[in-house]
């Protein structure tokens, strides 16, 4: 046992020692925070200033362009005149031209440009001008339907609501994907990379060949199993750090961006205002939280138990792992080089490859029969139960599942273990197949 | 009896590496496991290590049967040896080390001064990546013994050493033999065979084709040839019928005879019938060398 515990420490000292680790750790979290923080500092920028000459032959805009903060709408008599000012005036943006056509409404109009295309700033602008321009001259117009009573037809929805009859809860579908999705993620990329990363540490140690001089102390096995668990650590940590590093991350953006919100939220309010008629706005608020209904995703997010999550998370991360990277070790322990391992690798990740291949299937129907059996195979489990456990599984299945995936532990193990212990000395030949299963029944 | 080795049978699918093989490794002196590749040395001595496990028969220490906890009394040196490279000396020395069961104060403190005798203490923090060949040799050399096991097996040591290095290690051999330490030696070098080795084994085939003390062997193996030096660069040595001379006249006035006697002559007969011809400055036996025994035998088997 304390010679077990000397190879963890090795095995784990030796890797979070490593600048990579330390760097992969960081970079994560700040990806996160990036992700985040990148939009904020965005809109907080200042916008460079355009002008943009409008050549109206329809007459249906004309004067109805509003200039906003950065951008000036100038109208102007003929496109000819407009070409000729964006050629020679170089504080001119764009010149937009609405040709007329045979049909009463307009069904185009071009942005022209000299030089760098207008930003995308600009092309929003004009382009959500133009809709609701050309909408309120539709219905005022040509149907005689007011503002108002616009807004009040575009605002009338029903609002699908899936609830549990027993809990009451409401499922908010699109919040469980992406949680079911994250953590699956997570589980595959996790498992594939420690996984890979036992592998080459058995491989170094056979090609290195110390590993006799290492025999020469400690069993096959415990060397196995010493690599095997202190790579978990490893993973442990990185996760751990992941989390808490994020967290910090995301923290510090909010706090040092508060101010930024502050300043960048009227700007967009007066933006809007400045778009059109109360209607309009009111549309556009009406748009904006169509986006985000905060409400539906606090309810999802409520119907999820993240207690059980958090420890299904752990519990399918780490026998998941143990799994596959025993396993990975005794791929290791066949091969001299990593060309040689490919032949194993591949079976080895195929069912966490397919049960990510059939996400999407597994998505339409958490509790379908394919999502249910992969959820309880042993291999699949672990990226197949993450998946469904959002939507809400029932109770028996998951124990069923996580007694499943124990029970394969030990069998695996005793495959690799035995593998390992055959293949660690063997020099120079390729091991097919069949010398596979020479050293199996043996 | 240090080691006793009582009838080990090991096979790889057919092939069989060990068939019915019994030794007995006494303590202190060096034993030399000697035999051709593939002969099954290299299986022996990882079952010694407990690294492989016998079909049958079992490996005694002191009497007992070898258990885990007895590789501590154990030090190897195996043939394909490495270390972790990107790892720093004084650290995997130390790690190894431990894995013996040694300590870290005391692994450390001797560690150092093994590192200072050898010569490498200035390479403690450097990765093992940076040495040459020779100097990880004796890196490897070091941690086999830092544990001051009681049997100490060496599978073909004197590879990759230069001659300056050879001499060296030789010599901590020979010194831990003297402390009281047995030895282990596997190799393919005959000079160093006769050289060092008390007794030795003979393995061919899978079978231990020949044992017993350096001395005994050779003595059994004398085949009646003898050498014979003479006054006179160009002496003359006529003897009758049966007998096998070669002659090597030498420029400075001497003349060595190598004589092969026929079966039932003995070392009087032929010197007194070269007394009678020549003034002789020396005369000797010819033992065979443990060369020629281990070739002489192999091809008996074959």
């Amino acid at each position: 046992m304390k010679k077990i515990w000397l190879i963890i420490q090795r095995e784990y000292l030796t890797r979070v020692k490593k600048v990579s680790f330390w760097i992969l750790t960081l970079i994560v979290p700040l990806l996160f925070a990036g992700i985040y923080a990148i939009p904020i500092i965005m809109a907080t920028m200042p916008l460079e200033h355009s002008v943009v000459l409008v050549a109206d032959d329809t007459h249906i805009f004309a004067d109805s362009f509003q200039s906003t903060d950065d951008i000036n709408y100038h109208s102007v008599a003929s496109l000819d005149e407009a070409r000729r000012r964006l050629q020679e005036d170089d504080s001119v943006s764009a010149v937009l031209y609405i040709p007329t056509r045979e049909t009463t409404i307009p069904t185009d109009a071009f942005l022209y440009y000299r030089g760098d295309a207008p930003s995308m700033n600009v092309q929003n602008d004009v382009d959500h001008q133009l809709q609701t321009l050309l909408r309120n001259n539709i219905l005022l117009d040509v149907h005689g339907i007011s503002m108002d009573d616009y807004a009040l037809i575009s605002n009338t929805r029903i609002h699908l609501r899936t609830q549990d009859i027993e809990t009451g809860r409401e499922g908010f579908l699109e919040i469980k994907i992406v949680i079911g999705l994250v953590l699956a993620f997570l589980i595959f990329i996790t498992i594939f990379s420690f996984g890979s990363q036992v592998m080459r540490g058995v491989m170094e140690e056979k090609t290195s060949r110390i590993v006799e001089v290492i025999m020469g102390s400690v069993r096959p096995f415990q060397l196995m199993m010493g690599k095997v668990i202190g790579i978990a650590m490893v993973g442990l940590t990185q996760m751990l750090l992941w989390i808490a590093l994020s967290g910090i991350g995301l923290g510090a953006v909010q706090m040092a961006n508060r101010d930024l919100f502050e300043r960048a939220k009227p700007t967009e309010i007066t933006q809007i205002a400045t778009k059109g008629t109360d209607a309009v706005e009111q549309m556009a608020a009406a748009a904006s939280e169509e986006k985000f209904p905060m409400k539906e995703v606090i309810e999802g997010l409520s119907s999820i138990n993240f207690g059980l999550l958090a420890v299904c998370f752990l519990f399918y991360f780490l026998i998941g792992y143990l799994l596959y990277a025993t396993l990975f070790a005794a791929v290791g322990a066949t091969s001299d080089n990593e060309t040689d391992t490919q032949q194993f690798t591949l079976p080895l990740t195929l069912p966490l490859l397919l049960t990510f291949l059939l996400v999407t299937q597994m998505m339409n129907e958490p509790g379908g029969t394919l999502a249910t059996w992969l959820s309880i195979i042993p291999f699949t489990s672990p990226i197949a139960m993450m998946l469904r456990l959002p939507f809400g599984v029932p109770i028996w299945q998951v124990v069923l599942s996580a007694v499943l995936l124990l029970a394969a532990f030990p069998l695996c193990t005793w495959i690799a273990a035995k593998i390992y212990r055959a293949g660690i000395l063997v020099h120079g030949s390729k091991v097919s197949w069949k010398t596979l299963w020479g050293w199996l029944r043996a | 009896m240090l080691i006793e080795i009582d009838h080990i049978k090991k096979s790889y699918g057919k092939h069989v590496a060990l068939n019915d093989v019994s030794l007995q490794v006494a303590e202190g002196g060096i034993f030399g496991l000697l035999g051709p590749n593939g002969a099954g040395k290299t299986t022996l001595i990882r079952i010694i290590n407990r690294i492989l496990i016998p079909d049958e028969g079992e490996v005694r220490i002191d009497g007992h049967p070898l258990t885990d906890e007895d590789v501590e009394q154990i030090g190897y040196l195996p043939e394909e040896r490495g270390l972790y490279k990107k790892m720093k000396v004084g650290e995997q020395a130390v790690y190894l080390a431990c894995l013996k069961g040694l300590d870290k104060a005391t692994a450390t403190r001797r560690l150092h001064s093994w590192f200072e005798r050898m010569g490498i203490d200035g390479w403690w923090n450097k990765r093992v990546e940076e040495l040459s060949k020779g100097m990880q040799q004796k890196v490897q050399f070091i941690t086999t013994v830092l544990h001051e096991p009681r049997l100490l097996i060496f599978d073909e040591p004197f590879s990759g050493f230069d001659p300056v290095n050879a001499t060296m290690l030789k010599e901590e051999i020979l010194a831990l033999r003297d402390r009281g330490a047995t030895i282990l030696l596997s190799t393919h070098n005959m000079a160093s065979v006769e050289e060092l080795c008390d007794r030795i084994a003979l393995i061919d085939h899978s079978r231990v084709v020949l044992s017993g003390s350096v001395r005994d062997i050779r003595t059994s193996y004398r085949r009646g040839r003898f050498r014979i030096c003479t006054e006179g660069a160009d002496a003359t040595l006529n003897l009758p019928e049966g007998f096998h001379t070669e002659v090597e006249h030498a420029d400075y006035g001497e003349t060595t005879f190598t004589v092969d006697v026929p079966t039932g002559c003995t070392a009087n007969e032929l010197l007194q019938l070269a007394v009678a011809q020549t003034s002789i400055i020396s005369f000797n036996e010819v033992l065979p060398t443990m060369n020629d025994i281990f070739i002489e035998t192999i091809n008996q088997l074959s």
